[in-house]
């Protein structure tokens, strides 16, 4: 098996073992022929490293530099129109980011996107989790329903869950509607950070459940079945059995859950509040509405490195399993 | 030999990646579109910067109508959304003037025309010589074009308010004001950076902090220093926080402030004139919301301005475009169309559109302020005020 992985990872070497063995060529032409078949591969993936390169790589590399007073070359024209622009006198300045933090309002959002990450996180994983075990320990009608009715969200545009979920938690929304129909007051979330949250943990319930679904129904039933004959109770087995063996899976979720949140646009755009605001939406208004590019560049850098932050556990998480199945 | 042919194949789609490449950024603003059609006398590009509503104006009423009116003449549209790259047109339009190129339109509908787009001097004086339709419009709408600017329409924001809940609506700003304290809960507008209407509220109350000399200023240049007398005018807004909708929530955009007004969640709010009298046609918001203006200071407004490029290939098609558009029958179009004000005198205006907009008079509007100054008002309503 490791062998058969070793050629495939390297051919070249055994390429090179069945020429020899059929050899009616010059050593020279062997090694030409291996160049020019490497300069292929490499054109072969040519293409989407270019596109990659200038549609991602370089703009980003431009923002960072933007951000950090470059104004020449390519940034000069956003700096031209911009207002408030720093411009770096030796290599960088951070004068964009000294304002952005001395300014309450930035500190404000940068928790409260924070928070709404953190608590979007969390819950979304207890809820999949939820689903995932009763799916795998209780099975049934029950959990079918639930595990079905948690994937809807995928079907439906962000864009319109985020307007039909604000106009059900507004003001005149269908829960007060409930509550007023019993005589009672009810709570408004359209609006709020709360909404934000609810909002969010609907649009991404669905692939933490599917990550967290498939990663438990791959646990074996002698696991379970053995854990139960020693004696050990459900919570146990979701502790000690279930959710160790479905880490990975989990780990993956809740990475790619906290990095969509903390950078999300549409669902703060329409079910916030004015303040505190979240990131995604401050970028745009500073671009936009304010004519404040270089701040705009310099707030993406913050959400950035605080992305970067989480991906590394997503590195790790990958690594890990890699290591797992002998691959690293 | 094989091996050739692959790498040929993958070279040419890197190339082919990379040209792409060069033509995306032209290609997404539109501006080439008329490239293709370069000298051709008969076709006039309108660039329209704006809303849907300015989109429909043009492609459901005024076209169609000229069209039938000067048959083979063709006329196309390019739209920029929202305006949303307006600098990017202007940058455009500058170097295309300054190499005396076609910039691929031969009539701008923006808020740059009297903007940055006059002060860069890219656009054909407005010569009532030769665009005749301009004898018809009152002097004084005319000047405010910056010379270069052919108002073609106006609007401007209005008091709505709920006539079942509220029986005399407040005349001036400073009842207005007390109105809000008095009502808490009942009153919206959005934040400024999403919508005029908003924004105008903002101003407004801003101004009444303000002598004539200062507002003046900050509406004819980009007067940094005065904006720190804006303190006041950011305090008393903040203090109307708790007074507003949910205690405090500014919606985005002006349609969802005329959803809330039409909804009965909010008993009054400001409005633009021509989305009002369309929403209530449309049945968005109930025939008992009416309208009114306030004064000392009123609510600002502006007309609509046309631009003709300088380097444009087909001016006289352009002016004829215009022409037909400042005509009696264009101006009523601009009317029924998106329920705008007509510039043009009211008494060659049919009847019934006359007595319609009798009351808006488009000279005696209040103009909004510099556009950079209009981005510092945004960022630091956003800063003191939610």
């Amino acid at each position: 098996m490791t062998d058969r992985v070793a050629a495939a990872a390297d051919p070249a070497p055994a390429a090179a073992e069945s020429r020899a063995e059929v050899d009616v060529r010059p050593a020279r032409a062997v090694l030409r022929a291996d160049r020019r078949r490497s300069a292929v591969g490499f054109s072969m993936a040519l293409p989407p490293v270019l596109l990659i390169m200038l549609f991602v790589g370089l703009p980003v590399v431009l923002a960072i530099g933007f951000s950090l007073g470059m104004t020449g070359g390519l940034n000069s024209v956003a700096a031209a129109i911009g207002q408030d622009v720093y411009e770096a006198e030796g290599l960088v300045t951070f004068d964009a980011y000294r304002q952005l933090f001395a300014d309450p309002r930035f500190t404000r959002d940068l928790a409260a996107t924070v928070l709404v990450t953190v608590a979007t996180t969390l819950i979304t994983l207890g809820l999949a989790i939820g689903i995932a075990v009763h799916l795998r320990l209780r099975g049934g009608w029950a959990g079918t329903l639930l595990s079905s009715l948690g994937v809807v969200p995928l079907f439906v545009p962000v864009v319109i869950a985020s307007w039909a979920i604000l106009t059900f938690y507004s003001g005149d929304g269908f829960l007060r509607s409930v509550f007023a129909q019993l005589g009672l007051e009810g709570p408004t979330f359209g609006f709020t950070v709360p909404g934000v949250i609810i909002a969010s943990v609907w649009v991404n319930l669905p692939f933490a459940l599917l990550m967290a679904s498939s990663g438990m129904q791959g646990v074996p039933d002698a696991l379970i079945d053995a854990a139960r004959d020693a004696g050990a109770s459900t919570l146990t087995i979701v502790a000690r059995v279930l959710a160790p063996l479905a880490g990975i899976p989990l780990v993956i979720a809740a990475t790619f859950t906290a990095i969509g949140v903390l950078g999300q646009f549409t669902v703060p755009y329409f079910t916030g509040p004015n303040a505190p605001q979240q990131l995604g939406v401050d970028i745009s208004k500073y671009f936009q509405a304010f004519n404040r590019p270089q701040q705009a560049a310099a707030i993406a850098v913050v959400v950035f490195l605080v992305a970067s932050g989480v991906a590394a556990l997503y590195v790790w998480a990958n690594f890990r399993s890699a290591k797992d199945e002998g691959r690293v | 030999m094989i091996w050739k042919r692959p790498l040929v194949v993958t070279a040419a789609l890197s190339l082919a990646a990379a040209a792409l490449t060069a033509c995306g950024p032209v290609a997404s603003t539109g501006s080439n579109a008329g490239d293709t059609e370069g000298g051709g006398d008969k076709t006039v590009t309108v660039f329209i910067s704006g809303d849907t509503n300015v989109q429909d104006l043009w492609e459901k009423g005024i076209i169609p109508a000229y069209q039938k009116a000067n048959p083979g003449v063709q006329v196309k549209t390019t739209i920029d959304l929202h305006g949303e790259h307006d600098q990017q047109t202007v940058a455009k339009l500058v170097t295309a003037t300054k190499a005396g190129d076609d910039p691929g339109y031969d009539l701008v509908d923006g808020g740059f025309v009297i903007g940055a787009a006059a002060e860069a001097d890219t656009l054909l004086q407005a010569d009532p010589g030769k665009i005749t339709g301009l004898a018809d419009v009152p002097e004084a709408t005319t000047r405010a074009g910056k010379g270069v600017g052919i108002p073609y329409r106006a609007s401007s924001v209005l008091l709505a308010y709920d006539s079942t809940k509220i029986d005399s609506p407040p005349e001036t700003l400073a009842d207005l004001l007390t109105w809000i304290e008095q009502n808490p809960g009942k009153f919206a507008y959005n934040s400024p950076s999403t919508g005029g209407s908003g924004g105008a509220f903002v101003t407004t109350v801003l101004d009444s902090f303000l002598s004539e000399a200062d507002q003046q200023a900050l509406r004819t240049g980009y007067a940094k220093e005065v904006e720190a007398k804006w303190k006041p005018g950011f305090a008393k807004l903040k203090q109307l926080g708790k007074s507003m909708y949910q205690g405090g929530v500014y919606p985005n955009g002006n349609n969802q402030v005329l959803e809330l007004l039409g909804s009965g969640e909010i008993q009054m709010a400001p409005v633009w004139s021509d989305q009002f009298i369309t929403a209530q046609q449309n049945g968005v918001v109930p025939e008992t919301v009416k309208y009114t203006q306030i004064s000392n200071p009123s609510f600002t407004g502006s007309a609509a301005y046309l631009g003709i490029p300088k380097t444009s290939d087909n001016i006289d098609g352009a002016i004829d475009l215009v022409n037909f558009v400042l005509t009696p029958e264009g101006q009523k179009i601009i009317a029924e169309q998106i329920s705008g004000y007509p510039v043009i005198d009211p008494g060659k205006l049919p009847p019934e559109v006359a007595e319609r907009f009798a009351d808006a008079d488009p000279t005696a509007l209040r103009p909004s302020y510099f556009s950079e100054v209009t981005s510092d008002m945004n960022n630091q309503w956003d800063q003191q005020v939610p």
